[in-house]
């Protein structure tokens, strides 16, 4: 268990290069150079690098713990001047393997923390060096599908037969049994529409999936009222395959009670990990 | 004087109720349902059934208008899901932050009819 401390966004101290044990690690560039980007990080932190052979580490100095505040603005500062920081090295160096928020190297006994960081490339080389392969020329897109539930529902309503006959029981009984007729109806509906919601997006998915490289299933989250998020993805997508994916999510958009948000382009912060 | 925080703290308290109050409400509904189409209750039985459920509906709506926080409960319904994923996937991913406060910023492109 590590001390607390507290940083604000207000600090505009610039904090020494030296005798400061952490290095707050942006991304890995695929480039082995020495540079500075300037005091673009966390609390105008000097940006530079640390490189091993063809590849580099872009830090800034921190102390050895994380950045943490009960202040959900202050956090959020944080995180976007951290992906600030990472655009910029991916506009610089054109390739780029972005870390999560506050991944922090720490100088251990006999070494300084510059000498951690490259140690720690040097260890990771090979799965570095393959990622960034992998990655090499692309960009990460989200790409998510809604579902207008009122021609949802209308699709399902014609085609179950058994909502016609609950509708005509619920029209002759006494109250209780009518109100339970309705939830029954209201059931059928739901479970109905879970699986053509199921169908829609397993269609989706594939004719998404033909023009990316690569392809995460993120979990579909609350749309606003009136739509249902049935597909959300992040994909890997090249330059040279942009085009379709393009001409392909236009289709899904002008088909029948479909819309469709076509985010990016981003730097792969999804496609870091081997999965 | 309007002490305003009161006021704010009460319906955020009635409000949270409620939204429980609905949820067992949602599993009540469930359970009803499946002992009816289990076939075991008498058609009474299946009356008394449905006028309960009714009332309780009816009664949860009332309370609702009277307190005026109807959007309160919808609201706290929502939260519920999303509070511990936000916590969890916000920090590890500065991606989603951005996509989330990207309404309208120049890099999102919607396509739709």
């Amino acid at each position: 268990m590590h001390d607390v401390v507290q940083i604000g966004p207000s600090s505009s101290q610039r904090r020494p290069l030296t005798g400061l044990a952490g290095r707050y690690v942006y991304c890995v560039a695929d480039a082995g150079v020495q540079a500075s980007l300037g005091n673009v990080g966390l609390e105008h932190s000097e940006v530079y690098t640390i490189p091993w052979q063809d590849i580099c580490a872009v830090v800034h100095n921190c102390p050895p713990q994380p950045y943490l505040s009960g202040d959900r603005d202050a956090v959020q500062a944080w995180v976007m001047t951290h992906q600030r920081t990472v655009e910029a090295a991916w506009a610089t160096w054109g390739t780029v393997l972005p870390l999560a928020f506050d991944t922090i190297i720490v100088a251990a006994a006999g070494g300084g923390a510059d000498q951690q960081v490259a140690d720690w490339l040097s260890r990771e080389y090979g799965s570095l060096k393959a990622r960034i392969q992998r990655v090499k020329g692309a960009a990460e897109y989200g790409v998510q599908v809604f579902w207008d539930t009122a021609s949802a529902a209308r699709e399902v309503t014609l085609s179950s037969l058994d909502a016609g006959k609950l509708r005509a029981q619920a029209s002759s009984a006494s109250p209780g049994m009518a109100y339970m007729y309705r939830l029954q109806l209201e059931h059928l509906l739901r479970n109905a529409m879970e699986a053509k919601g199921a169908e829609l997006s397993r269609g989706l998915y594939d004719r998404i999936r033909a023009h990316a490289a690569e392809v995460r299933v993120e979990k579909a989250k609350q749309a606003e009222p009136g739509l249902r998020m049935v597909l959300s993805l992040s994909c890997l997508v090249h330059p040279d395959r942009y085009a379709q994916l393009g001409q392909e999510l236009d289709k899904i958009g002008r088909e029948q009670g479909l819309r469709v948000r076509f985010t990016g382009p981003w730097p792969p912060y999804s496609f870091v990990r081997d999965c | 004087m309007l002490d305003i925080e009161d006021k704010s703290l009460k319906q955020g308290v009635l409000g949270l109720v409620i939204a429980l109050v609905e949820i067992i409400r949602d599993a009540l509904r469930l359970q009803a349902l499946r002992r009816v189409e289990g076939g075991s209750l008498t058609e009474a039985e299946v009356e008394r059934l449905g006028r309960a459920l009714m009332d309780l509906e009816t009664t949860i709506e009332e309370i609702k208008q009277e307190q005026g926080i109807a959007e309160t409960v919808r609201s706290v319904r929502e939260g519920m899901d999303n509070v511990v994923d936000d916590i969890l996937k916000l920090t590890a991913s500065p991606l989603e932050w951005v996509r989330r406060g990207e309404e309208g910023q120049e890099r999102c492109t919607t396509l739709s009819k």
